[in-house]
């Protein structure tokens, strides 16, 4: 093992780290407002919109995320639909993380005990200002440690977009090896920084599960 | 003119029916103890009144406010429910407290969503309001850190915010430990004495001869018979009333 090679590498890795972290990011944010109206159709039994998020999370939930990714990229352009890796990355991620999270959010919902919103609507609030009010902020603290996981197999799975040419550090570690022939070395280097990403992402949302739970100090 | 009028309230889950026509008339300030056995359908005749559970059957008047149950779930009857859920208080066994809310942020919620009153107006209102039922030092802590007795008093005081007509107690005391039922007892005692009009749903005998202007007994979805405490606790007329008197007893 030379330490040059990792000085070396480490600057584009870093930059390949960079495309890891804003696929994830914006990939989570998305996924965020997707699961939760996911949610709130399947809770709500809107009709059309019910039917139409069972099948989007049974869909997701039951293919892989590869399958999704080449269906995105490689697919979709025979009916016209031509986007870019990282567009087809993003997408195969927000809609694969989406899913998962509107089960979270709406077991989280469900978690919340019946008292609550009785005890909201017979002060006289609609429904939507209990829900809005009383019943997720109570939701969203359930709904912390199950997030966190779905995030952290988010930005494992930024991982297979390398697939489909996308640049991000996984990528980048093969195009390094192809050069220096390190593959230990700089696979070893690729998982530290993944475990620092995770690590730093999973102590921020336990601080603010402790944060959120601090009305149940006794 | 009475202040709470139910005409031939009905109310079946599926085959089952609870409520097999209920008639009642309750006087403003009046206080009226329901007592029963378990399954009676006293606990879903004072859910009835708040609409938490959906009659079947009947006409429900709360002071000039009055809804026909039984229509359909459109726009127009969801506000006639919240406009009567508004006028009455509902206090439950198992407090249903917004845990995530501190005691005076409890009482506060209601005047401010429901009420619009701005936030220190709500605070102040809030704090009058727990100081009465005696919690005045408890504002700041959350739910989880007040015993049940204090728990219910501040569940209590949150109705009261919303300045009710009437208020309804679903077995008010059945959660507490005894030495806590004395302190919500207490304050319930208060109400009565300054003119509240309140439907308590309890099996405290000795709470329902001191406070109840009249007690309601019912079995099976119908009300046996009703009269001042004296006469349902020392003379009932019904065989029902008495067997179930001497088991409680």
């Amino acid at each position: 093992m030379d330490v040059t090679i990792i000085i070396d590498s480490l600057p584009s890795l870093l930059k390949a780290t960079l495309m890891t972290i804003l696929l994830a990011a914006i990939s989570i944010i998305i996924a965020l407002v997707i699961g939760f109206f996911a949610a709130i159709a399947r809770i709500l039994k809107v009709r059309i919109l019910h039917g139409i998020a069972t099948a989007y999370v049974s869909i997701i939930r039951g293919t892989p995320l590869l399958v999704q990714i080449f269906v995105i990229y490689y697919g979709l352009p025979q009916i016209g639909i031509s986007l870019d890796p990282i567009s087809s990355g993003v997408v195969a991620l927000s809609l694969n993380a989406g899913a998962y999270l509107s089960e979270s959010f709406r077991a989280s919902i469900l978690a919340v005990d019946n008292g609550q919103m009785e005890a909201s609507l017979s002060m006289g609030m609609t429904y939507s200002q209990a829900l809005r009010r009383i019943i997720l902020p109570q939701s969203l603290r359930i709904a912390i440690p199950t997030l966190s996981n779905t995030f952290i197999v988010l930005i494992k799975d930024t991982s297979l977009v390398s697939v489909i040419t996308v640049t991000e550090l996984l990528q980048m570690s093969s195009l390094i090896i192809a050069k220096t022939f390190e593959p230990l070395t700089i696979y070893l280097l690729a998982a530290a920084i993944y475990w620092m990403l995770i690590t730093f992402f999973t102590t921020i949302l336990d601080k603010l599960e402790v944060r959120t739970s601090k009305y149940l100090v006794r | 003119m009475s202040i709470i009028q139910v005409n031939n309230l009905r109310k079946s889950f599926g085959t089952n029916e609870v409520l097999k026509g209920i008639d009642l008339t309750i006087a403003k300030s009046e206080v009226v103890v329901i007592m029963g056995p378990s399954g009676s359908g006293k606990s879903t005749l004072l859910r009835c009144l708040n609409f938490l559970e959906e009659p079947t059957e009947g006409v429900i008047r709360i002071g000039e406010f009055q809804v026909v149950t039984g229509g359909k779930a459109n726009r127009k009857r969801k506000t006639e429910i919240r406009e009567l859920r508004k006028r009455t208080g509902f206090v439950f066994q198992s407090f249903n407290l917004f845990p995530h809310k501190t005691a005076i942020e409890n009482v506060m919620e209601g005047p401010i969503i429901i009420h619009g009153t701005k936030l220190e107006e709500a605070r102040i209102l809030a704090k009058a309001l727990l100081t009465k039922v005696g919690l005045g030092d408890r504002c700041d802590y959350y739910p989880a850190q007040l015993s049940g007795g204090q728990q219910q008093r501040v569940a209590i005081a949150r109705s009261l915010a919303l300045n009710p007509m009437v208020m309804l107690y679903d077995e008010p005391t059945s959660a507490l430990d005894p030495e806590l039922v004395k302190e919500v007892l207490q304050v319930i005692k208060d109400l009565a004495r300054e003119g509240m009009t309140m439907i308590i749903v309890t099996h405290e005998m000795s709470f329902a001869k001191e406070v109840a202007d009249r007690v309601i007994f019912m079995d099976k979805g119908v009300i046996v018979e009703q009269g001042t405490s004296e006469e349902i606790f020392l003379k009932p007329k019904e065989e029902r009333t008495r067997q179930f008197l001497s088991i409680v007893e």
